[in-house]
């Protein structure tokens, strides 16, 4: 709590000030349900093939979770919400996305070819998916990247700003 | 496509158009949203009535399946749309911010071009 | 390829060694002379050099090389004249600077001059005659500080690129109706018909325009404003010449079924009169020679256009007469010009007495220009007026006429020209009188015109030389002649009469020059071509001017109701064809999109009413959930999915912007509130309708409404009738077995079209980049980005 307060009163933001301090009670459910959020975005992405998800509706969940930590702390808070520099989960993503159509053009001589690919992954055993897959966690991670940036931009405290 | 969906469409795109026709950027996004809403509306219920969502397996072969085409396409729309609203939105910003208000201005060289010419006309 | 490797060169040498770079230049004509050469034995011994490589195949664009003997004549003229103009220039620029940019353009030009008679493609030929046009704009206005250089140099480019256009739509039709594009297979099997008139005509309007026949001639007198190797070389010797190129070549094929031939003669015989009248009252030497070239051009167009093989021989030798003659002319003017300082006539004279060999020079070349025996000039007027003779129709008679007249006018500038530069006793006490120095040329500088006005004495008196490549380049341009005898001495006849009768008219006419003078003095008021030229793009500017004043009006909302109204205008039409689309669909698909829909009217409405931007805002976002629902109700859950978060999303960005914004909105002026009404009822009017007609294609569709067609059949139920398949029952096909996949809108967005996006993610990625620009960009930040990630590493 101290150190919540610490924050709050280290950050000059307005929006900061226009939410005022937080109510325990938001916090709270912001931090519990921020992680849920998480695996819940990662189980649309990886189920997106077969069952309603995907790869933007992954990312907008994510990005639905950075919006109410935003609410819940202001642009401090929404910082802290990702680790890594938005620019960079943005780019890797147009990366993974680029660099998975050009693998299929290597492959099969056809940009974007999908194929089949049978990963085992720890507690879910043998799974069949597709290498389509990659392109839908690049298209993930964009979605996510640039959302977060555009959060971060727009919550930005108005700077004293001469413009020119 | 129903008559009910065919009004809000047309009534989505009649609000948006006047939106647009405002002076001011926040309502011209504005306008600039709901044009799209309505475009999405129309490709996604051209492509035919309600149906059963087209997943394989989950329907049998009596069942009236949505054609998923315009629903891609939709999908796509709808995030590029956000994309130029978010960015309409930053310019709407930046004029507020160089200029204090959020109104289109006139262009000013196409002014000063019309009246150059009338001027020039005026005279004898 | 030469050429460009010699103009790099010399741009990379620069202006260090000044002048003598054009020694360099004239590597790339004598390549040019040496390859003429080789390739006149290989024609010699009957083969004809060609190279081809395939450029743009689709368009028919072949580079395609192909020497006949006159594409060689033609490439002599270009390389000899360019070597003679390369060596004087060394002299003539001695002083100057910016000496490697023309040296270089002037190589250029050679090549594209080159590359222009040796192509056998219409279309590559059509790359070099634009090139040659972009290159003499930067020649007439190497010297940038001069406005009238400028001013021609644009007039130029203009007259003549507009002219290359024409002439490429010509060429285009052509191709098109002959099915090839290859110069020589369609003179060898020439297409006809109507279409193929009005290519030929448009054809004969490009070369015109190179060649400054009446009425664009307006541009070569101005083009004098260029340096005088410059004149002398594009606009005596070689680009004018292009135009008589191109006659020669499509006179022979076209002449006798289209109105080709009597177009070219009747503006040929045009261009000579008034040639030859306006260059009687130029004080301008180079002005004099100037409308001179555009009465010699008149007359090569006239003897090669008619396509009657005695005049195309006299064509032929009059090209190369004329190369040698004006160019040495032009190049005395250069020398008058670099010593004297002045090139009017009223001023100069007694320069004879002081420079015998560049008056030598100035007579023997203007001789040649007369038709004085026995030089060249002589052999191709008699040659002429012996083919005119044997014209037998009466329209040969008059043409004879006009030839014999403009000859006489040729006869009297000639004389004019030595007259007034290097003997007028009267007149030249005006350079004699204030001691103005007039050193004189050394003879380097007088080399290339005595050279070049040499070879046509050389060759009057000894016309044998000529006749093989003579005889060669009129069978190569069609027709069928036996061997050519050459000879100064026809014997006593009618042509020799008529050569005599003109140079006693055109010496009559110079003793009585003031008379003629008087004369001319009345028709001052006649517009000329330059005022045409001038008026008609200061009539161009204005009316760019008003229409930009009536179309762009600076208000946003007018350009924005333009667009709008026209994407309800045009799509009416068809619809409104169509008719009324028969039957009302069913209301609802169920009750609650009923209500979902009144909602969602109502929520619009009060975003466009109300005046608080937060209202509004809300009023928007309960819209966007509205759609989610409706995605819902229509089976697609993906959708309601993203809907839902974008809109959460864009409202959390809304409101982020706007907290900085004032409250309310500006409250809208009335003054055009009204008329955005009008325009958005319209607008909702057609929209509803367009939907409800969109409704009757999908829902009745044939197997044409590929991608809005209703998927009703399944797996089980699809039969052999393959081919009618919809592209979406084909993905709904394909997308287990083939992607693995069963969410069928997901395995389209990442597999079957993924490259959609693909795109639509890289649209994310530049937007987001330029919000943070638009956002960022020049605004100080108030906490350094570093800093809160320190914080955060250290949370």
């Amino acid at each position: 709590m101290s150190e919540w307060t610490e924050q709050t009163n280290g950050s000059t933001s307005d929006l900061d000030q226009e939410i005022g301090r937080p109510s325990m009670v938001l916090d709270v459910v912001v931090r519990a349900e921020f992680h849920a959020l998480l695996v819940a975005s990662l189980w649309l992405l990886f189920v997106g093939h077969n069952l309603p998800g995907g790869g933007f509706v992954g990312g907008l969940v994510v990005v639905a979770a950075f919006g109410l930590r935003l609410a819940a702390g202001g642009s401090a808070e929404l910082l802290k919400s990702l680790r890594i520099r938005s620019e960079v989960v943005l780019s890797l993503g147009l990366l993974v996305a680029t660099g998975t159509a050009l693998l299929g053009l290597v492959n099969d001589g056809t940009l974007l070819q999908s194929r089949e690919l049978h990963v085992t992954l720890p507690w879910l055993g043998e799974i069949a998916t597709s290498s389509a897959f990659f392109f839908d966690l690049g298209v993930y991670l964009v979605v996510v990247g640039s959302f977060h940036w555009l959060l971060e931009v727009f919550s930005e405290p108005e700077s004293e700003g001469d413009f020119e | 496509m129903t008559t009910l969906v065919a009004l809000v469409v047309a009534m989505l795109y009649g609000i948006g158009v006047y939106m647009i026709l405002q002076r001011s950027l926040i309502r011209i996004v504005l306008g600039l949203s709901l044009l799209s809403h309505g475009a999405n509306l129309l490709l996604l219920t051209s492509g035919g009535s309600a149906g059963v969502a087209a997943f394989i397996g989950r329907f049998t072969g009596d069942d009236k399946v949505v054609d998923p085409v315009p629903q891609a396409f939709v999908l796509t729309a709808i995030v590029i749309s956000f994309a130029m609203t978010a960015f309409c939105l930053a310019l709407a910003y930046r004029s507020w911010r160089l200029t204090g208000n959020d109104d289109v201005a006139q262009d000013e060289e196409d002014v000063r071009l019309a009246e150059m010419i009338a001027t020039r006309n005026g005279k004898p | 390829m030469i050429f460009a490797v010699v103009a790099v060169a010399i741009l990379g040498i620069g202006n260090r060694w000044g002048s003598r770079v054009f020694l360099v230049a004239s590597v790339g004509p004598l390549a040019a002379l040496v390859w003429a050469v080789s390739a006149a034995s290989r024609v010699g011994n009957g083969d004809l050099p060609t190279e081809s490589w395939t450029w743009v195949s689709s368009l028919g664009l072949i580079i395609d090389f192909r020497a006949d003997w006159f594409s060689i004549l033609m490439a002599l003229l270009i390389s000899v004249v360019g070597i003679g103009v390369f060596l004087y220039a060394v002299s003539y620029f001695e002083n100057s600077r910016d000496v490697a940019r023309i040296a270089s353009a002037l190589v250029m030009f050679a090549g594209a001059m080159f590359g222009l008679v040796i192509s056998d493609n219409l279309l590559l030929l059509f790359v070099f005659w634009e090139l040659t046009s972009l290159l003499s704009y930067v020649l007439i206005g190497s010297n940038e500080e001069k406005p009238g250089a400028r001013v021609a140099a644009l007039h130029a480019l203009l007259v003549t690129g507009s002219g290359g256009l024409a002439m490429l739509a010509g060429f285009i039709l052509i191709g098109e109706s002959a099915d090839t594009y290859s110069l020589s297979a369609i003179v060898h099997n020439p297409p006809s018909g109507m279409v193929v008139n009005v290519a030929v005509l448009l054809v004969a309007l490009g070369a015109f325009t190179k060649s400054a026949q009446v009425p664009f001639h307006g541009w070569l007198p101005r083009a004098m404003e260029a340096p005088t190797p410059v004149s002398a070389y594009l606009h005596s010797a070689t680009m004018v010449k292009a135009g008589v190129f191109l006659v020669a070549r499509f006179a022979e094929p076209f002449s006798d079924t289209t109105p080709f031939g009597p177009v070219v003669v009747v503006v040929g015989c045009a261009s000579m009169i008034l040639g030859g009248w306006r260059a009687l009252r130029q004080h301008d030497l180079k002005l004099l020679l100037a409308f001179g070239t555009i009465s010699q051009l008149g007359l090569m167009m006239v003897l090669f256009g008619s396509g009657k093989e005695k005049l195309a021989i006299a064509g032929c030798v009059l090209l190369i007469a004329h190369a040698a003659y004006k160019s040495s002319l032009f190049l005395v003017v250069g020398i008058i010009d670099h010593q004297t300082h002045t090139r009017d006539i009223r001023r100069l004279g007694m320069l004879g007495r002081k420079w015998p060999v560049v008056a030598g020079v100035a007579v023997a070349a203007a001789a040649s220009m007369a038709g004085v025996p026995p030089f060249l000039g002589f052999l191709s007027k008699e040659l002429a007026f012996y083919g005119f003779l044997d014209w037998s129709e009466p329209s040969g008679l008059i043409v004879l006429c006009v030839v014999a007249v403009a000859s006489a006018f040729t006869v009297a500038y000639s004389a004019r020209f030595v007259w007034g530069a290097f003997f007028s006793v009267r007149s030249g006490r005006a350079v004699l009188d204030p001691p103005v120095s007039t050193p004189s040329p050394n003879a380097w500088f007088a080399l290339s015109p005595l050279v070049l006005a040499s070879l046509g004495l050389v060759l009057g008196v000894l016309p044998l030389l000529l006749e093989s490549l003579v005889s060669g380049s009129v069978k190569s341009l069609g027709f069928e002649v036996p061997t050519i005898h050459l000879a100064l001495w026809g014997g006593f006849n009618a042509a020799l009469a008529l050569s005599a009768l003109v140079l006693v008219a055109g010496a009559w006419m110079f003793v009585g020059r003031r008379a003629i003078e008087r004369i001319q003095a009345r028709f001052e008021g006649v517009p000329s071509s330059v005022g045409v030229y001038d008026a008609t793009v200061r009539g161009v500017l204005a009316l760019s001017g008003r229409v930009t004043a009536i179309t762009q009006s600076g208000s946003l909302r007018v350009y924005v109701a333009v667009l709008v109204l026209t994407m309800v205008a045009l799509p009416s039409i068809p619809l409104a064809m169509n008719g009324w689309p028969g039957s009302w669909p069913s209301l609802v698909d169920s009750p609650i999109q009923a209500v979902i829909g009144i909602i969602m009217i109502t929520a619009a409405a009060a975003a466009a009413v109300f005046h608080r931007r937060f209202a509004s805002v809300i009023a928007l976002s309960v819209v966007g959930y509205g759609m989610a629902a409706l995605f819902v109700v229509q089976g697609a859950p993906d959708l309601a999915l993203t809907q839902v978060l974008v809109e959460t999303l864009g409202t959390v960005a809304f409101v982020l912007v706007i907290r900085h914004l004032p409250e309310k909105f500006v409250v809208a002026k009335s003054r055009g509130n009204a008329a955005a009404i009008a325009v958005s009822v319209a607008v909702a009017v057609f929209v509803f309708w367009f939907a409800l007609s969109a409704r009757t294609v999908s829902e009745t569709a044939g197997p044409e409404a590929v991608v809005a067609t209703q998927v009703e059949s399944t797996e089980s139920e699809r039969g052999p009738a393959v081919e009618e398949r919809t592209v979406s029952e084909e993905y709904l096909e394909r997308s287990k077995p083939e992607a693995h996949g069963s969410n069928v809108v997901n395995v389209i967005l990442v597999d079957f079209r993924g490259l959609d996006t693909l795109g639509e993610i890289t649209v994310l990625f530049v937007a987001a980049i330029g919000i943070v620009g638009l956002i960022r960009f020049g605004a100080r930040r108030s906490k350094d980005r570093t800093e809160v990630d320190q914080e955060v590493v250290d949370s």
